[in-house]
């Protein structure tokens, strides 16, 4: 797999992760633990920007592996 | 009145008596635990089984004796809520047996209990050394209650300096098969919920016996069906090892990079990422 390729994946994985985490926030009926779900929710969500600018920079470099 | 219409009339007529002074007496009545609610627990029996079979008594007279006993408990109850003297004068106080892991025998003289008996109390509660006790003390019912030496109690998260995600009661949304509405609500969910959570496991709503949903909005099921092999998903386990899989991945991307920005920002997001894991690890145990 390239380089881009491998950043896509884990990007996708994130995205999952996000989309669970904010479905225990909804779910769970302990407001800490509700809580503690939506911060990492947006921790996640910072990480996952950085990776998106990432992804598009190795796609500016190798045109080819355009996903 | 022959003898058999005799019982027969008594028995319900008792049945529904001592029902009523019970539900009247409330938890407490049943739990015995006060020297009134003793007594009057055995009284009220055997008044009812010697009017019952006693074939000459005059039945309204035991009715009268249980309710002056049971009137007396509750009377009891009333003052004792109100009045601190009372309660110690009727209840008793408890009684310290042991103390700083010394027993103090002129307490056991005072309720005559012997060493042997103590340590028969003792052993109930599984303590075979009385070395092992730090406090015991006889309670007013007649039972010992233990604590044990610091270093001999069971181990808590607390001890360990443990962080546990908390947990609140769960809730039992399905019984024989039907939806219990009122619980469902209580649990913060609704029908939509239910059915998806249901073909999600992949059984009918006639099948399952009973279904609970824990503070996770996680539901487990048990189904008529012994043989039928349900899923047990655990998403939050599933979920800490996506994060620590990213986690991997971010720390992987940042050895391979040539680029010295790259670098950086992988390492940034890993830490960043480290940190959350650690932070969200309790609550992702199930």
């Amino acid at each position: 797999m390239t380089v881009a390729a491998n950043v896509n994946q884990c990007l996708s994985t994130l995205k999952g992760i996000e989309a669970q985490l904010s479905s225990f926030a909804i779910n769970s009926t302990v407001p800490e633990a509700s809580k503690i779900f939506h911060e990492t929710m947006m921790v996640i969500g910072e990480i996952k920007m950085d990776l998106e600018q990432r992804k598009i920079q190795l796609e500016k470099e190798e045109p080819q592996y355009k996903g | 009145m022959n003898d058999y219409t005799h019982i027969i009339v008594a028995s319900i007529l008792f049945v529904v008596t001592l029902f009523t002074i019970t539900k009247i007496g409330g938890k407490k009545q049943l739990s015995e635990l006060s020297f009134f609610e003793y007594v009057s627990g055995i009284t009220i029996g055997s008044i009812a089984g010697e009017v019952i079979m006693g074939l000459d008594g005059n039945l309204l007279h035991g009715v009268l004796a249980i309710m002056i006993f049971g009137s007396f408990t509750y009377l009891h109850d009333l003052i004792g809520i109100k009045s601190k003297k009372f309660r110690d004068f009727f209840e008793g106080n408890a009684t310290v047996f042991i103390k700083e892991g010394k027993v103090l025998e002129e307490n056991l003289k005072k309720e005559k209990y012997t060493i042997d008996e103590l340590n028969s109390l003792l052993r109930q509660k599984n303590v075979f050394k009385t070395a092992d006790v730090e406090f015991a003390v006889l309670e007013p019912k007649g039972d010992l209650s233990v604590l044990l030496k610091k270093e001999l109690q069971p181990i808590t998260p607390k001890d360990l300096n443990m962080t546990v995600s908390p947990e609140k009661e769960a809730h039992t949304v399905i019984m024989d098969g039907n939806v219990l509405n009122d619980q469902l609500t209580a649990a913060g969910k609704n029908r939509g919920w239910l059915d998806t959570e249901l073909s999600i496991l992949n059984v009918t709503l006639d099948n399952v016996f009973m279904a609970q949903v824990d503070s996770y909005g996680k539901l487990t099921i048990d189904t008529y069906d012994d043989q039928l092999q349900v899923p047990s998903p655990q998403p939050r386990k599933l979920l800490l090892a996506m994060l620590n899989k990213c986690q991997a991945d971010l720390e992987l991307y940042a050895l391979e990079t040539v680029s010295d920005e790259a670098k950086q920002m992988y390492n940034k997001n890993a830490a960043k990422l480290q940190t959350a894991i650690k932070k969200i690890k309790p609550f992702l145990n199930e």
